[in-house]
């Protein structure tokens, strides 16, 4: 489709964050905090010129800020020899893979939590929205060395989860994050693969054919440029992604010291619901989940719907909290009711409110009964019920549209 | 030397190739050979042309003669080259002159007693002719009209090979009769207006309502169905609105009797008129599988077609062994393909239509020959919910089981819905509801002038793309270069989380709302518009 065309021409804040991740690790608190103050394209300009940017909240405004500052240049500095060009930056975004900033479209705005270590631009391959994708995802990962029981686990549970319309993040290593990855598959649901190097670097090499699998039915996704190879600290680095992307994290198998655990505890720290699977108490591949279960209050689940329900907005209203997976960036529609996701009836606008209050308390009302009842006209009596039905007052049942009874649920159309 | 060339075209789909027909008249045994991949129709045109000659009073040569017809490895067929053979032969023979012979291109066939009769496929062959060069063509008469309709193309419509003959000689009409009549194409194009010119036709109506074809409203017939008449279905009127704007496929599911066929029947009533070259395009495609009517020689409506569900892969999507014909789906190229009973179609007849909905053109392979014909139409399905084909409810007498109606309903593949942007739920219509819309219904008049202005919005948005209109833009595309206005999302997410809509679905509702915000003049779609758009993806039992 369109990432597969002709190069993409890049906007020059795309193009100097797109240079960032070149030049810098993911995760560096000193870039964070200088692009919370300045501009990407000045950032890249002072880089070049060796010279000290901006001075801000945290950054540079203390002695010790500014030497752990002017040490971070110097770091930064290392790689500018091998950073491509314009050219070459642009050249990279061809045969399926593009870059995604903070304030596109397609930019997920769970990230935004991570604050200043934020990543400075995501690599993806892949047709999926990332954005929409990560409304409703759930990350899952476990230990390389699965038992068999893990396996089966993971596999049963990210497909019964895609199969209900939520997508699963996962970071494409061998063991738990392959299963998961491939139950999603299955089910032809969508999944996403964070991984900790360049997005045409296939790591491990004999996921190869996952991650083209991956990306014609979800995304791989990655904060280091194309070309870059894995290293050990780098998955550790790309474990809070994973965690921040999705709306909870279940672990599926993890050892005591498993890498899964690194991404448990950032999901804790994201204060994102901790789902863990449980094991045989025998089993030193499970010693984790239950450690996490004792000791971080991570919640047993042992199934999708498991799952869905600590995710569910309706009967945990925490997930949609700041912290959780609503949209903090986005401000409501005009006339749409405030900040708070599940507005109630008061909180609607008029139109709307004046719609819903002309639906009959019994059965279903036809399109034009609702508008004359309302005394709105068709254009607007469409919007209202497009609003209605989009926050769960109203569905769609026998003889038109009806007020929706509350316990009843919908799976995805 | 006895050797003359005449020029004909060979039509491979909708494409033409110039055909060199050289007649040779040397010594030898008596008779006539045919060369250049002939096939049987063609090889039989030696006596039909033989008997032609002579009833026509001109004296056959008794010599023998060879006729070859290039490039040779060109597989040739039908009747359709007989006048160029004719008058090869007889330019060979002296007869008539070798240099005016040579100067024409011919299309006809020939009767025994010399008649000529028109041929299929005329109007993409004198498009070849023309852009090969050729200024004169010599059709039959009841091709002339469409054979003008080409500009810059000399028309000589003959009604016989002795007029043909005559008209080569520079000779008057023999006996009296009348000559060869000669006029030039493109000059003039009878009942071709502007969509929304009051008065209709320019050059004269001359008998543009055949049976069967749909005229945009307001052109003063008689039975015309109009938009209006779907009073209670006011969603319904609406997403008929959107599919004709944006250029969407739509689905219908409802009960016998809802009034799934009289809404497809009224979406080409709220289409605008197609412009000249979309008007040729559809007419060429006509014109080879041979469905124009004889009196139109330019179909300037949207076509409709309503293929039966019994239909082949081959009548849906074009084929046949010897001559590739234009399927269902090439014929309503620019219109409307409404499948009535989808679930009843075969299954590899609608996953056959993937291709063209995605290409907008239907390739078809044959062993000698591959080709291709353009087919973008709006899709437009309509379902019963369950094979009983009772209207629903218990009190209906409907007793299929829940999983009869969703394996009935699972016939059309998931491809295939994938390219539906709206459907539509239509129930029978209450009183209440009836009286109730009375005040929205609108003419499709009225609708078709908003739908005129919101294709030409998009088409001003979408210049310098491959796409005119909202429908044909990839998902990925438009939530990358056209995302709408910041924030108005919100509602639309809001379901995605409570998993109303799959990710798939919010694309497909962004498309509608592109389409709204067009129809409503606005520049990108508001919040408004995206809830708009939710509410006709809701607006389905699910």
């Amino acid at each position: 489709m369109s990432r597969a065309g002709s190069p993409v021409k890049l906007s020059e804040e795309k193009l100097a964050r797109a240079a960032l991740t070149y030049l810098a690790e993911p995760g560096d608190p000193a870039l964070g905090a200088l692009l919370g103050i300045c501009e990407p394209a000045e950032v890249l300009a002072a880089i070049k010129a060796d010279l000290l940017p901006g001075i801000g909240p945290g950054c540079g405004d203390s002695p010790a800020s500014r030497v752990a500052l002017e040490r971070a240049l110097g770091r930064w500095r290392v790689r500018l020899p091998e950073l491509p060009d314009a050219d070459g930056i642009a050249g990279a975004c061809r045969d399926g893979i593009g870059l995604i900033c903070p304030g596109d479209a397609e930019w997920p705005s769970a990230l935004d939590q991570l604050g200043q270590a934020r990543p400075y631009a995501l690599w993806l391959r892949g047709n999926a929205d990332l954005r929409f994708a990560c409304l409703r995802s759930v990350s899952m990962v476990g230990s390389r060395a699965a038992t068999g029981y893990g396996g089966h686990v993971a596999r049963e549970i990210a497909a019964d989860l895609a199969e209900r319309g939520w997508a699963i993040v996962s970071g494409g290593a061998y063991g738990i994050d392959a299963a998961a990855h491939r139950g999603a598959l299955a089910a032809e649901g969508v999944t996403i693969a964070v991984l900790a190097c360049g997005v045409d670097y296939p790591y491990p090499a004999g996921h190869a054919d996952l991650f083209t699998a991956i990306a014609a039915q979800g995304l791989v996704v990655s904060e280091w440029p194309p070309g870059r190879r894995p290293a050990r600290t780098r998955f550790l680095v790309r474990n809070r992604a994973i965690a921040a992307l999705a709306c909870g994290t279940v672990i599926v198998e993890a050892g005591e010291r498993s890498g899964a655990l690194n991404t448990a505890r950032h999901a804790a720290n994201l204060g994102k619901p901790l789902m863990a699977v449980p094991g045989p108490v025998t089993s030193a591949q499970s010693a984790g989940c239950h450690w996490i279960i004792r000791e971080w209050g991570a919640t047993c689940v042992t199934r999708a719907a498991d799952v869905i329900e600590m995710l569910s907005p309706l009967s945990v209203p925490d997930a949609l909290a700041p912290g959780g997976c609503s949209e903090p960036a986005y401000s409501p529609g005009s006339g749409s009711p405030g900040p708070d996701p599940v507005p109630s009836r008061d909180d609607l606008d008029a139109d709307s409110a004046r719609v819903l209050d002309a639906l009959p308390a019994r059965g279903g009302a036809g399109t034009s009964t609702i508008a004359v009842e309302a005394g709105v006209d068709l254009d607007t009596v469409l919007r209202c019920l497009g609003r209605l039905a989009g926050y769960g007052f109203i569905e769609r049942g026998d003889g038109g549209w009806r007020l929706r009874r509350p316990g009843r649920t919908s799976d995805g159309a | 030397m006895p050797l003359a060339r005449t020029y004909s075209v060979a039509l491979i789909g909708v494409t033409g190739q110039v055909v060199e027909v050289e007649a040779d008249i040397a010594n030898g045994l008596v008779g006539m050979i045919l060369v250049g991949l002939p096939d049987t129709a063609l090889r039989e045109a030696r006596d039909r042309i033989r008997a032609a000659i002579v009833n026509s009073g001109e004296e056959w040569p008794q010599r023998k003669i060879t006729v070859g017809l290039s490039p040779a490895s060109l597989p040739k067929r039908g009747s359709w080259f007989d006048l160029a053979i004719a008058v090869g032969v007889l330019a060979a023979a002296g007869k008539v002159p070798r240099a005016t012979a040579a100067g024409v291109m011919f299309f006809g066939e020939l009767g025994l007693d010399g008649r000529l009769r028109p041929v299929r496929g005329v109007l993409p062959a004198v498009v070849e002719a023309a852009s090969k060069g050729f200024g004169k063509v010599m059709v039959a008469e009841q091709n002339a009209a469409e054979a003008a309709l080409v500009p810059g193309v000399r028309v000589i419509a003959a009604s016989s090979l002795t007029q043909a003959a005559d008209w080569l000689r520079g000779l008057p009409g023999r006996d009296g009769g009348p000559a060869a009549a000669e006029f030039e194409g493109g000059q003039d194009l009878p009942g071709h207006g502007a969509p929304d010119d009051p008065d209709g036709s320019t050059g004269g109506s001359s008998g543009r309502s055949p049976a069967g074809r749909i005229q945009v409203a307001g052109r003063g017939r008689a039975m015309i169905p109009d938009l209006a008449e779907m009073l209670g279905q006011s969603m319904a009127r609406r997403a008929a609105e959107v599919c004709a704007a944006g250029g969407h496929h739509l689905s219908l599911l409802g009960p016998p009797g809802a009034g799934k066929t009289m809404l497809a029947e009224r979406i080409p009533t709220i289409l605008p008129r197609l412009d000249r070259a979309a008007a040729l395009e559809v007419t060429a495609i006509h014109s080879v599988a041979g469905t124009l009517p004889a009196q139109v020689p330019l179909l300037a409506d949207p076509p409709f077609l309503a293929p039966h569900h019994t239909a082949t892969k081959a009548a849906i999507v074009g084929g046949g062994s010897g001559v590739i014909r234009p399927g269902s789906a090439s014929l309503a190229h620019r219109g409307v393909l409404f499948l009535d009973e989808a679930p009843e179609f075969a299954r590899d007849v609608l996953d056959a239509l993937r291709q063209p909905l995605e290409a907008g053109e239907v390739v078809v392979a044959r062993s000698g020959v591959t080709t291709s014909f353009p087919a973008r139409f709006t899709l437009v399905l309509a379902s019963n919910p369950c094979p009983c084909a009772r209207a629903a409810g218990p009190a209906e007498g409907c007793s299929c089981s829940p999983s009869t109606r969703r394996r009935y309903l699972g016939r059309i593949s998931g491809p295939l819905l994938d390219r539906v942007d709206v459907k539509i739920e239509l129930e029978p219509v209450s009183r209440k509801e009836l009286l109730s819309d009375r005040n929205f219904s609108e003419s499709s008049r009225t609708v078709a002038l908003r739908v005129i202005q919101a294709r030409e919005r998009a088409a001003h948005r979408l210049r310098g793309t491959p796409w005119r209109l909202n429908g044909e833009v990839p998902g990925s595309e438009l939530r990358r270069t056209w995302p709408p206005a910041p924030g108005s999302l919100a509602v639309l997410e809001r379901s995605l989380e409570r998993g109303l809509v799959t990710a798939r679905g919010v694309v497909k509702v962004i498309r509608v709302a592109w389409t709204l915000a067009d129809l409503a003049g606005r520049p990108r779609p508001t919040g408004d518009d995206c809830d708009a758009a939710l509410g006709l993806w809701l607006g389905v039992r699910r």
